[in-house]
C-alpha cells in the first residue's frame, strides 16, 4: 500500500505497494510528553507518539488504561494536562474552545462505541448536518450524505430515524457522518463495541477498507480482533503509558485480502453487489 | 420510611437549581395569595368586624315628632325582622355653629344633634373618645374621629338662634348616626322636631334586605311619618372601594402567579422523572415499593415548596399588612376601621397547607409516572428514549436555508410536544402579566390626567386661628388681587361645606365654587359643569351610591336650614356634589369663605413671582406650586411594577427550568453535536433560539390575553372604587407597543434561556459523551 500526500496534508492511495518508512511522511498526530490527570489521578503519564498519515493504528489497553483519554486528547474532545499534541500541524493546546470546535469539524471525523446519533434527525440528516456546521447548503450537504450513504451502502435508510437503525446500521451512518467534511484522521472509539459480531465485522471490513483507500485511522478498542483485522500498528498502554508500540503485518494482509474476500463473499452492506475494484473506486472519492 | 427520607434528599441535593428555582417560584406565588387574600378579606371585614362590635345600625331613621308618637316607634319596632333597636331619641338640626375656644376646631355647618341619655346601648354603641357624656342641661359631645383626643376642652359651641353650648367630649359613632349628642331633656328642650330610631336587622346584607327591614319596622306607622334614613352599606362600600381598587388586579396577578407555579411544578417533577429513569430504576431494584418511589418523587418538590411557601407567607404577611393598611389611605370613615385592618389570621394556615397542596397535585401526575416504570426498563433505559416527535418539522427545518444551529434550536420544542406546551403556558403567563400590567399602568396614569386639575398654584385662605391669621381681602378682592398677576390665565375657589339632601340622614361633602372651576377640574364623566344657582354636579362615587341620575332634581338643605331644589347637570370627579350657588350654601362653611383659589398660569410664567407677588400684597394667603402627590396612584404603580417583575421573573424561571431540563436530557446530543465541531456560540444560538421561538409564540398568544384581562380588570377596578369607565382608559395601546410587548415573550424566554445555553455550551464533551 502507498502512501501519497495531498495539498492539505491527507493521505491518498495510488494502489502501489507501501513501502515509505514513517520519518518519510507526515505526522498526522504528534504528542510529545503528553500528561494528563483526572484529580491526583494521572490518566497520561508522559505519552509520546506520532502517527503519519495513511498509517491504520489501534490502541489497545485494560479499561481505565488511559486509551479513550488519548483518543480524547487527539480529538480535541479534552485538554491535556502538560506535554504538546499536534494534530494536522495545530498544536491543539493553543486554541481556544471555539477553535477547537472549529478543528473538529475540519480536521477530525470521529466514530463512537454507542454511535451518538441525533434521535430527531432522520438517517440521511445526521450526516448532512457534519457538512451544514461547515457551511454547506442544506441540498448539497444532502446530495453529498446521500452520495457517501451510496457507497456505505445503506443508501435504502436515508429516510429512517436512528432508533429504526440496526446497530451495524448506525454505526455506518456514524461513520458516513465522519466521513462528511472529508477529515485528515477517522478516529474510532470502541466502534464495534456496541455491535453484534455480524454488524462488528462490516464495520471492521470497513474501517479497514477506508485506511486501504489512504484514510489515516486511529480505533480505540480492548479487542485484539480489531486491532489485528483494522489495524497496521497497535499502541498498547497500560496504566497511562505506552507499553508496546508494534507493527501488525496480519492486520494489513487480513484487511486487504479479507475486504475483498468478504465483499466478494457478499458484504453488500458495506459495497453494494458491486465488485471490490468498483468499491474500492468509490470509497476513494469519499476519502478523497 | 428513613430511606424514602434519605433518597429524596439526595434528590433534591442532585437538583439544587431546580429545587432553588421550585422553591422561589412558590415563594413568589404565595407573596401573590397571601397578599391578595388579604386584601380580599380587607374589602369587609375589618369592617364587618369593627361595625359588628360597636353594635352599628343598618338603618338610621328619621321620624316627624308631629306625625308619629315614640310609643308608636317603640311598638313598630317590636316587628320580628328587628334584631335590635335604639330609640326614639328626640332630634334636632343646628346650621351655621361655630366653636369658640382657645383652640377653634371646624364643625359641620349642618349638625345633626340627638338627646341620648346613655352612649351605649343594643344599637350604636359610642365611642368616648375623649371628656364626659353630657349629663346637665347646656352640655354636649361632638362627633369626632379618634384623633381629636388632643384637643384641649372646654370648647363652646355657639349656633345663631339657639343658647350656647359647652362641649364635654367627642365621641365617635360607627353608623355616623348623629353629629353632635344632648341629653334628651335638653333635645327636646331646644326644639327637637324629628326622632331618630336606630335599627339592626336579622337580615341586612343587601339594599333589599334592608328595604325589607325597614318596611317591617315602620309598618302601621303613618305614611308620612319617615321623613329620612341612611343605612351603613354606603359606608361600608366606601370603605370597599379602597382595597376593590386593587383586588381585581391583584386576583388576576395571583391566578396567574397559581398557573405558573403549577406548570413550573409539573414541568419539574415530569422532567425529574424523565431524566431520572436509571434513578427509579435503581431504587425500585434496591426494593422500593411503587409507592415509595411515588412518595420520594412528590418530596422533591414537596420539600423545596414548603421552604417557599413558608418564606411567601412571611413575605407575604409583611406586604399585605402594609397594602391592607395602605389602601384604607384618604377614605372618608377609614378611622372607623384604624388598626383592625390586616391580613386574617386564618389566611396563613390557608396558605401554608393550600400551597403545598397545589404543589403535589400538580407532581402526582408525573409522580405515578415514575411508579409505574417497571425496573428493567428504566434501568437500561438510562433516560428516556425519545419517541422521535416532531420529526416532518425537523426535516424540514434541516432543508431550510437557516443556519443549522438555529434551525436545529428552531426544531428543538417539538421534541418534546408536552413539556414545550407546559413551557409555553408559562412565557404565555408571563406576557399575560407584563401585557396586563402595562396596560394597567397606562389606564392608571390615564385615570390621573382625567382626576387632574390644570392649575399650577393655588392659594389657601387658612384655618382662621391665630397662629394662622385669615386673609384680609374678600373672596371677590382676593380673584380680582390673582387675575390682575400678569400670566395668570384662570382662577377658581371652592370651599367645603357639611349639608344633607331630603330624604336622606347621611351628611354629604359638598363643594361651593366660584370663578373658572369647570375650566380649571379635570373632565366630567357626562353633562357639564354647574354655572348658575340651582344647578350641581355630582362626583360618580356619590351618584353610584345614592342611585342618582343626571338631569334629575334632589332638595339641598342650604345654610338656612331650607331645603333648596337643584338640579344634576353633569358627573365628574372631586366633591359629592359641588355647587355654584355661593349664597346659599358658604354660610354651611366654618370659614363662611372660600378655602382655596385655584390659578392656571399662561405657559411660561413663574408659579414662584405669582405666589410672592399675592403673598407680599395679602400674608393671609398661602401660595404653593400644585405638585400633587398622586399617593395612591403612585401605590398602585408601584404594586403593579412589583408583582409584574416578580411573574416576568417567575414565568422566566420556568423557560430556565425547562432549558435546563432538555439541556441535561440533551447532554448526549449536545456533546455529539460538539464533538462533530458545534462551536460555543453555536450551542448558546441553538439553545437560545430554541427558546426565543416558544417565547415569540407565547407574545403572540399572550399579548391578546392580556389585553382581554385589561379589559376585565380595569371596568371592575372602576367599579370597586365606584366609578365609570371612560373609554380612554381601555384605549391605551398602539401598534409599536403591541409589536414590543409581543416581543416581551421573546426577551422573557431568551433571559431564562441563556443561562443553561452558556452551560451547555461550556460542558466539556468527553466527560460527557463518556458518561452517556
Amino acid at each position: 500500500m502507498t502512501q501519497t500526500r495531498n495539498a492539505d496534508g491527507r493521505g491518498g492511495d495510488d494502489g502501489g505497494a507501501d513501502d515509505g518508512g514513517a520519518g518519510e511522511r507526515d505526522a498526522v498526530v504528534r504528542l510529545v510528553n503528553v500528561r494528563k490527570d483526572f484529580g491526583n489521578h494521572p490518566a497520561l503519564d508522559g505519552v509520546s507518539l506520532e502517527i503519519t498519515a495513511g498509517e491504520s493504528v489501534a490502541v489497545m489497553g485494560p479499561s481505565g488504561s488511559g486509551k479513550s483519554t488519548l483518543l480524547n486528547l487527539v480529538s480535541g474532545l479534552d485538554r491535556a494536562t502538560a506535554g504538546s499534541v499536534v494534530v494536522g500541524g495545530e498544536d491543539l493546546g493553543r486554541l481556544t474552545e471555539k477553535g477547537l470546535a472549529l478543528f473538529r469539524r475540519r480536521r477530525i471525523g470521529m466514530i463512537f462505541q454507542f454511535f451518538n446519533l441525533l434521535d430527531d434527525l432522520p438517517a440521511l440528516d445526521n450526516i448532512a448536518l457534519a457538512g451544514q456546521l461547515v457551511g454547506m447548503k442544506a441540498r448539497p450537504a444532502r446530495r453529498q450524505a446521500l452520495d457517501l450513504m451510496d457507497r456505505l451502502g445503506i443508501a435504502d435508510r436515508r429516510d429512517i430515524y436512528p432508533a429504526s437503525l440496526s446497530g451495524g446500521e448506525r454505526q455506518r451512518v456514524a461513520t458516513a457522518r465522519a466521513l462528511m467534511n472529508k477529515p485528515s484522521l477517522l478516529l474510532a472509539d470502541e466502534p464495534t463495541g456496541a455491535l453484534d459480531s455480524e454488524s462488528g465485522d462490516q464495520v471492521m471490513r470497513l474501517l479497514a477498507d477506508l485506511n486501504r483507500l489512504g484514510q489515516t485511522v486511529l480505533v480505540v478498542t480492548h479487542d485484539p480482533r480489531v486491532a489485528a483485522r483494522c489495524a497496521d500498528r497497535v499502541i498498547e498502554v497500560v496504566d497511562g503509558l505506552i507499553a508496546r508500540d508494534h507493527r501488525t503485518e496480519a492486520g494489513s494482509a487480513s484487511v486487504t485480502g479479507g475486504a475483498s474476500a468478504d465483499t466478494n463473499a457478499g458484504s453488500a452492506s458495506v459495497t453494494g453487489e458491486a465488485p471490490a475494484d468498483t468499491n474500492a473506486a468509490e470509497l476513494r472519492r469519499t476519502v478523497r | 420510611m428513613r430511606a424514602v427520607w434519605r433518597a429524596s434528599r439526595a434528590a433534591v441535593k442532585r437538583r439544587r437549581l431546580q429545587t432553588f428555582v421550585l422553591a422561589l417560584v412558590v415563594m413568589i406565588s404565595t407573596v401573590t395569595v397571601v397578599v391578595t387574600l388579604g386584601l380580599l378579606a380587607a374589602v369587609s371585614g375589618p369592617f364587618d368586624r369593627v361595625y359588628a362590635a360597636a353594635k352599628g345600625a343598618h338603618v338610621v331613621a328619621e321620624f316627624d315628632r308631629s306625625k308619629v308618637t315614640d310609643a308608636q316607634l317603640a311598638q313598630a319596632a317590636k316587628d320580628p325582622a328587628v334584631a335590635a333597636v335604639a330609640g326614639p331619641f328626640p332630634q334636632l338640626v343646628f346650621h351655621q355653629s361655630v366653636a369658640v375656644g382657645a383652640r377653634p376646631i371646624n364643625v359641620p355647618g349642618i349638625m345633626t344633634v340627638v338627646g341620648r341619655a346613655d352612649p351605649h346601648g343594643p344599637v350604636d354603641d359610642l365611642t368616648l373618645s375623649t371628656g364626659r357624656w353630657p349629663s346637665a342641661p347646656g352640655e354636649i359631645v361632638l362627633r369626632q374621629p379618634g384623633f381629636f383626643k388632643a384637643v384641649p376642652l372646654p370648647i363652646d359651641l355657639v349656633t345663631p338662634g339657639e343658647p350656647t353650648l359647652r362641649i364635654v367630649g367627642f365621641a365617635n359613632s360607627a353608623g355616623q348616626s348623629a353629629d353632635a349628642w344632648v341629653t334628651p331633656d335638653e333635645a327636646r328642650a331646644l326644639g327637637a322636631t324629628s326622632t331618630q330610631m336606630q335599627y339592626r336587622f336579622h337580615s341586612a346584607g343587601t339594599d333589599a334586605d334592608l328595604k325589607t327591614g325597614l318596611a317591617a319596622a315602620t309598618k302601621g306607622l303613618p305614611a308620612d311619618a319617615l321623613t329620612g334614613s341612611h343605612d351603613y352599606l354606603a359606608l361600608k362600600a366606601k370603605l370597599a372601594s379602597g382595597p376593590s381598587a386593587y383586588l381585581p388586579f391583584l386576583t388576576v396577578f395571583g391566578i396567574l402567579g397559581l398557573i405558573v407555579s403549577v406548570l413550573i411544578v409539573g414541568n419539574v417533577v415530569s422532567g425529574a422523572v424523565v431524566s431520572g429513569f436509571r434513578h427509579i430504576g435503581i431504587l425500585k431494584a434496591m426494593g422500593f415499593t411503587p409507592d415509595q418511589v411515588t412518595v420520594v418523587y412528590l418530596l422533591i418538590v414537596t420539600l423545596p415548596a414548603a421552604v417557599g411557601c413558608v418564606l411567601g407567607t412571611v413575605f407575604g404577611a409583611a406586604l399585605g399588612t402594609w397594602l391592607v393598611n395602605q389602601v384604607f389611605y384618604g377614605i372618608q370613615g377609614a378611622e372607623l376601621i384604624d388598626g383592625a385592618a390586616g391580613v386574617p389570621a386564618t389566611v396563613y394556615p390557608a396558605v401554608l397547607i393550600g400551597m403545598p397542596a397545589v404543589v403535589v397535585l400538580a407532581a402526582l401526575m408525573p409522580a405515578f409516572r415514575a411508579r409505574r416504570l417497571p425496573a428493567a426498563v428504566a434501568i437500561s433505559a438510562g433516560s428516556a428514549q425519545r419517541a422521535g416527535r416532531g420529526l416532518a418539522v425537523q426535516r424540514r427545518l434541516g432543508g431550510s436555508r437557516l443556519p443549522r444551529a438555529i434551525s436545529l434550536g428552531l426544531g428543538w420544542p417539538f421534541a418534546r410536544p408536552a413539556r414545550t406546551l407546559l413551557t409555553l403556558s408559562a412565557v404565555v403567563a408571563g406576557v399575560t402579566t407584563v401585557t396586563l400590567a402595562i396596560g394597567m399602568a397606562g389606564s392608571t396614569f390615564r385615570f390621573g390626567e382625567l382626576h387632574r386639575r390644570t392649575d399650577q398654584v393655588y392659594f389657601t385662605t387658612g384655618s382662621g386661628s391665630p397662629a394662622d391669621p385669615a386673609p384680609t381681602h374678600t373672596d371677590a378682592q382676593i380673584d380680582a388681587l390673582i387675575r390682575a398677576q400678569p400670566g395668570v390665565l384662570r382662577v377658581a375657589a371652592d370651599a367645603s361645606v357639611e349639608t344633607r339632601i331630603a330624604g336622606s340622614t347621611a351628611t354629604i361633602w359638598a363643594g361651593v365654587i366660584r370663578g373658572d372651576y369647570g375650566a380649571i377640574q379635570a373632565p366630567l364623566v357626562q353633562g357639564r359643569w354647574a354655572t348658575a344657582p340651582g344647578e350641581v354636579t355630582v362626583d360618580s362615587e356619590y351618584r353610584h351610591q345614592f342611585g342618582l341620575t343626571v338631569g334629575q332634581t334632589i332638595r339641598m338643605l342650604d345654610a338656612s336650614g331650607a331645603e333648596v331644589p337643584e338640579k344634576i347637570v353633569g358627573e365628574g370627579p372631586g366633591w359629592h356634589i359641588a355647587t355654584p350657588d355661593w349664597q346659599s350654601f358658604i354660610g354651611l362653611n366654618p370659614q363662611g369663605r372660600a378655602a382655596t383659589f385655584y390659578v392656571t398660569l399662561a405657559k411660561g410664567a413663574d408659579p414662584a413671582a405669582v405666589i410672592a407677588a399675592i403673598g407680599g400684597q395679602d400674608p393671609g394667603l398661602h401660595g404653593a406650586v400644585d405638585g400633587e402627590s398622586k399617593t395612591s396612584e403612585k401605590t398602585f404603580l408601584s404594586i403593579i411594577t412589583t408583582l409584574t417583575i416578580m411573574l416576568s421573573i417567575v414565568a422566566s424561571l420556568g423557560v430556565l427550568n425547562t432549558v435546563v431540563l432538555n439541556t441535561r436530557e440533551r447532554r448526549r446530543d449536545l456533546g455529539t453535536l460538539k464533538a462533530i465541531g458545534m462551536t460555543p456560540g453555536q450551542v448558546i444560538a441553538m439553545v437560545v433560539t430554541a427558546m426565543t421561538a416558544l417565547g415569540t409564540l407565547g407574545g403572540l398568544i399572550g399579548v391578546p390575553l392580556g389585553i382581554l384581562a385589561h379589559r376585565i380588570v380595569i371596568p371592575l377596578t372602576m367599579h370597586g372604587i365606584q366609578e365609570e369607565t371612560p373609554d380612554s382608559m381601555l384605549d391605551v395601546w398602539n401598534w409599536a407597543g403591541l409589536v414590543l410587548l409581543t416581543l416581551s415573550g421573546a426577551v422573557i424566554a431568551a433571559t431564562g434561556a441563556y443561562l443553561p445555553s452558556i452551560r451547555a455550551s461550556r460542558a466539556p464533551v468527553a466527560e460527557v459523551l463518556r458518561t452517556e
